[in-house]
């Protein structure tokens, strides 16, 4: 048992070791982050057909929007506190259906569910639209001095 | 262009403080967005701290006030040990012999001492608290904010110390309120969770969790008391002062001018390790011509 899992653990590390220099990883940047629902994470039986599981419902996980060359993920941790670095530029790869994200400029990575794939150009198109809606819609006219009500 | 100011400081895994940070340690996503171009990054011009301790006397707490008051007293003792600094110390609930203004304690919350705690009068007070009563902390957390508002100095923190189980039960105001409140004068809370210890009913548990909430909203720590009987104080202080020192203010464009609350907060760029702390948001309201 003891050897199996420190083959498996030898063998993880050394496929991340090769990825790096092989070129593997793709390039993105995080634009933005939200706590979501994890309930994409919980799609099994039990949870599909089994009691109300209030525990699993109310938890929150994290939802990143990931712009990489030409295509846009929606991507979710599988629990609350899996976080992704929010350097300007990171490292990921698919791994099995999921995003594999490059962790802490390590030979670690954290594993994401896609949740949605969009082509950049569409992405850009779409956010450009509600820019537009956001600057168009009649609203009051913006003081430019300070006008945050807080101190900070 | 309208800006936003932060002032943060950043913990390790072990929870001590973090310095120097550079400004690539760090974004910050402000309403979902994450804004990593800075207008501006400095440490902190904060010197020192303006500590207000506000003392749950509810008789929920009864079994555990010897220590806290114990703790109380030895912060009243570090007063002239930090130069420039200011110790208040408020209570609510409960009942005592006298207080400043001539309340009797109670229902409503009351200042024992203003300044010069450790002078003999205020010393009696601070020994005369007795516990009972209901707990309106809500309340209480509302007139810590006014009173922090009315003493005001320049380029001291005001930092709340939170003695309480955290459990309301007779505020008008809401914890939204109570909370706001606090976040307007930008004051940090520093709660120091009076629960007892052993096995914890759903109402504990959940004043607790409000005790660590509103902590964090405001950029401050959680303290259980249990921890520290004996050096509470010390230890709740140190913390105040080891963060201000190691604290830091961003200015950044107001990255969308949708009115109203904006939440906030800091997760590190490279070291996963990094907890930073800061107010959970802010109000933006743009004024009309």
């Amino acid at each position: 048992m003891k050897s199996t899992l420190l083959l498996v653990l030898v063998l993880s590390s050394v496929s991340v070791a090769w990825a790096a220099p092989l070129g593997i990883y793709q390039h993105g940047t995080v634009v933005r982050m939200r706590m979501g629902d994890c309930m994409l994470m919980h799609r099994g039986f039990m949870n599909q057909f089994g009691p109300p599981q209030a525990a699993a419902a109310e938890e929150s996980c994290p939802e990143y929007t990931l712009v990489a060359d030409k295509v846009v993920f929606l991507i979710v941790g599988k629990s609350s506190n899996q976080l992704v670095p929010l350097a300007e530029v990171i490292d990921f790869r698919f791994q099995n259906k999921e995003l594999a994200v490059r962790v802490d400029d390590a030979r670690h990575e954290s594993r994401f569910a896609i949740k949605e794939m969009t082509l950049r150009s569409e992405w850009e198109l779409v956010q450009k639209h509600i820019e537009y809606q956001l600057n168009d819609s009649p609203r009051q006219p913006v003081d430019t001095s300070m006008t945050l009500r807080s101190r900070e | 262009m309208s800006q936003v100011r932060v002032t943060f400081f950043a913990t390790d895994e072990n929870n001590h403080p973090v310095a120097p940070l550079t400004k690539s340690d760090f974004a910050v996503i402000d309403s979902e967005l994450v804004v990593r171009n800075f207008r501006n990054f400095t440490p902190a011009d904060e010197t020192s701290l303006d500590v207000v301790a506000l003392v749950d006397l509810s008789e929920s707490v009864a079994l555990r006030l010897g220590v806290a008051m114990s703790a109380v007293l030895q912060l009243v003792a570090r007063e002239q040990s930090m130069p420039d600094d200011n110790i208040a110390v408020l209570t609510f609930g409960g009942t005592f012999e006298g207080t400043i203004g001539g309340a009797l304690g109670g229902m409503q919350p009351a200042i024992l001492c203003a300044n010069g705690c450790r002078a003999a009068d205020a010393m009696n007070r601070l020994l005369a608290v007795k516990s009972g009563g209901t707990t309106p902390l809500f309340d209480a957390l509302l007139f810590g904010a006014e009173f922090v508002s009315h003493h005001r100095r320049a380029g001291l923190r005001p930092v709340l110390i939170l003695f309480s189980d955290g459990n309301d039960t007779i505020s008008m105001h809401s914890a939204r309120e109570a909370l706001d409140a606090v976040l307007n004068e930008g004051a940090l809370i520093y709660s120091v969770d009076m629960r007892t210890s052993g096995h914890q009913s759903s109402k504990q548990r959940a004043g607790s969790t409000f005790l660590r909430q509103v902590s964090d909203a405001t950029g401050g720590r959680y303290f259980p008391l249990r921890f520290a009987p004996n050096d509470g104080a010390a230890t709740v202080l140190n913390a105040a002062l080891e963060d201000l020192r190691a604290s830091y203010v961003v200015t950044y464009d107001l990255p969308s001018h949708q009115a109203g609350f904006h939440s906030l907060c800091l997760m590190p760029t490279h070291n996963l390790n990094l907890t930073f702390h800061s107010r959970n948001g802010y109000y933006y309201e743009p004024s009309v011509r």
